[in-house]
């Protein structure tokens, strides 16, 4: 992968007062806002919010009444096709592919017009990386839902972009495959990609996304950064009204709370499991304490429209 | 641009419209040649193999190769629209009129390809009655059936043939870009070839004026038999398949997908 490049304000991809009609009818409006290069940017907000219009509006497959999209200082729809070279996408969720070519086909005619030369090896390591090698050779309309939409992953990085954009990635993906595709985004974020997703699983978004925006009316309600993660944990033990007691008197751990059936405290998990294990309590688990999005989104748009 | 004809040829020939159209322009001929009642309607009687590529042209010309045009043309679009592939290839560093324009060479390629079936269903079709020198004519050259009163050889046969289905395969490109236009404009099969075979019924209609006729594609439609009309008709078919296509790269450029 080159080394990212961004724009003079430094972002990888920008939305400038975008804005769509479709007749009379707006369906998003003024729509602001950055992702800087290595910032995983989840796009939150009920059916008929202006998502997806939008992911086609950043990825130039349809055309703004007015505003502008730059990838990496880029204008894309005055820009010419060639911005499009730093782009990996994925809009439509099952990911679409033509149904009589396998999936390493399919790749290759996808490497082809991305301007790949040689592109074997790469087509191999992301066929591995999304665990479709046992499959690569078989018409895609053979391919189950999960393994189309990795597939689709498989093609937006397959030219090792630097904005990835995915519409529901993990749309019909069960579990384990749900991990492996954030598992995928998270490590290309940190090697500097800029990640921009629509998704519905905001509880595992919020592991590893920098910022959620809310949409919601065809407006961008609220853009929430996620920057003060895992540094709230909660336990479960057999006495939490005795455990929390005792946990505020423990150095090293602040704003010891009860809630429901959780103990929820600041400081360091490893001092106040230690003190705990030593009073005997039979501590069940102990994890981070993620900002609840889910909760915090259903609320913000309860009041949206309200 | 090759590889992507290649992939464009390759997705053309996997259409059911193509297939179906391919196989009815085929069988069309057969009909012709082993249905006497048919014959009786046209008072023909078949003295040679030769004449069975006219009797297909000219009841295949009338409806049948249009519509299968127009449908074969609307879907080389619109199947990529319905399934979803469309926006995979349009979101890759290409532009959209190299992907516009390798289907169009692609549909403007599918008349000749039906017509040469229909010309290979013809001549098998017609081997029963021998594919000779005959005293007659094709149908398709000068005399039409009658002929000048000369033998006709096989290889004056084939030539007037050959001819006239290479006109035929020119009269239908506007219909084809026309067909290609409708399905950029409303990115759905049925509704681009229902486009497009309401505008050629369309026209036919408007016969009933007399100034507009000339300038009329369907006015057009038998030019494989007509050599005086080919220097007026030529050009304007060819306008037409240009406006056409013109206009289909212009809209796709900026055309929401």
């Amino acid at each position: 992968m080159g080394a990212p490049a961004a724009s003079s304000s430094g972002a990888a991809l920008e939305a400038i007062q975008l804005s769509k009609r479709y007749g009379r009818k707006p369906v998003l409006e003024g729509i602001t806002f950055a992702v800087q290069p290595g910032e995983v940017y989840a796009l939150a907000g009920p059916n008929g919010s202006g998502k997806t219009t939008l992911i086609r509006l950043l990825t130039g497959l349809a055309f703004p009444t007015s505003g502008v999209v730059r990838m990496l200082g880029q204008d894309i729809y005055n820009g010419g096709y060639a911005v499009r070279r730093v782009l990996g996408a994925v809009v439509e969720a099952p990911a679409a592919f033509y149904p009589h070519l396998s999936g390493r086909q399919n790749l290759e005619m996808v490497a082809f017009l991305t301007g790949m030369s040689r592109p074997e090896a790469r087509i191999r390591e992301v066929l591995a990386k999304l665990e479709l090698l046992a499959v690569a050779d078989q018409p895609v309309r053979t391919y189950s839902l999960g393994q189309r939409q990795r597939l689709g992953l498989a093609s937006a990085i397959l030219h090792e972009p630097q904005v990835l954009i995915l519409d529901e990635p993990t749309s019909g993906l069960d579990p384990q495959g749900i991990g492996r595709v954030h598992e995928i985004l998270a490590e290309l974020a940190w090697k500097g990609v800029a990640v921009l997703l629509s998704t519905h699983h905001l509880r595992e978004v919020s592991v590893y996304a920098d910022r959620v925006g809310i949409l919601g009316g065809g407006r961008l309600l609220e853009e929430v950064r996620l920057g003060a993660r895992g540094e709230t944990y909660r336990l479960r033990v057999d006495d939490p009204a005795r455990a929390a007691a005792f946990l505020k008197t423990v150095p090293g751990v602040r704003n010891v709370s009860l809630r429901d059936v959780n103990v929820v405290f600041e400081g360091s998990p490893n001092l106040a499991l230690a003190a705990l294990v030593r009073e005997n309590f039979q501590v069940r688990f102990l994890e981070p304490d993620y900002f609840d999005l889910y909760e915090y989104y259903r609320e913000r748009v309860k009041r949206a429209s309200g | 641009m090759l590889r992507v004809l290649v992939w464009e040829f390759g997705k053309l020939v996997r259409l059911r419209s193509v297939q179906i159209g391919l196989l009815a322009a085929f069988l069309l001929p057969f009909l012709w040649a082993f249905a006497p009642g048919l014959r009786a309607q046209y008072r023909i009687e078949l003295v040679s193999g030769w004449q069975v590529p006219a009797f297909a042209l000219f009841t295949g010309m009338d409806f049948l190769f249009p519509f299968l045009t127009a449908m074969a043309a609307a879907e080389v679009l619109g199947s990529e629209v319905s399934m979803g592939t469309l926006k995979s290839v349009l979101l890759r560093p290409s532009p959209r009129s190299r992907l516009l324009g390798a289907k169009l060479v692609v549909v403007l390629t599918y008349p000749f390809l039906l017509l040469g079936v229909s010309l290979l269903g013809s001549l098998l079709a017609g081997l029963p009655f021998g594919l000779g020198s005959f005293l007659g004519g094709t149908g398709l050259g000068p005399g039409s059936f009658a002929g000048t009163g000369e033998p006709l050889t096989p290889g004056a046969a084939l030539s007037e043939v050959l001819r006239a289905h290479a006109l035929a395969g020119v009269v239908l490109w506007p219909l084809s870009a026309l067909a290609l236009l409708y399905a950029v404009i409303f990115l759905s099969t049925t509704a681009a070839a229902l486009a497009a075979v309401s505008t050629l019924l369309l026209m036919r209609l408007l016969v009933a004026f007399p100034a507009l006729q000339p300038f009329l594609l369907t006015s057009y439609l038998d030019l494989y038999v007509r050599s005086e009309a080919v220097s007026l008709g030529l050009p304007l078919l060819f306008i037409y398949t240009l406006g056409f296509s013109a206009l289909a790269l212009l809209i796709f450029e900026r055309k929401d997908v």
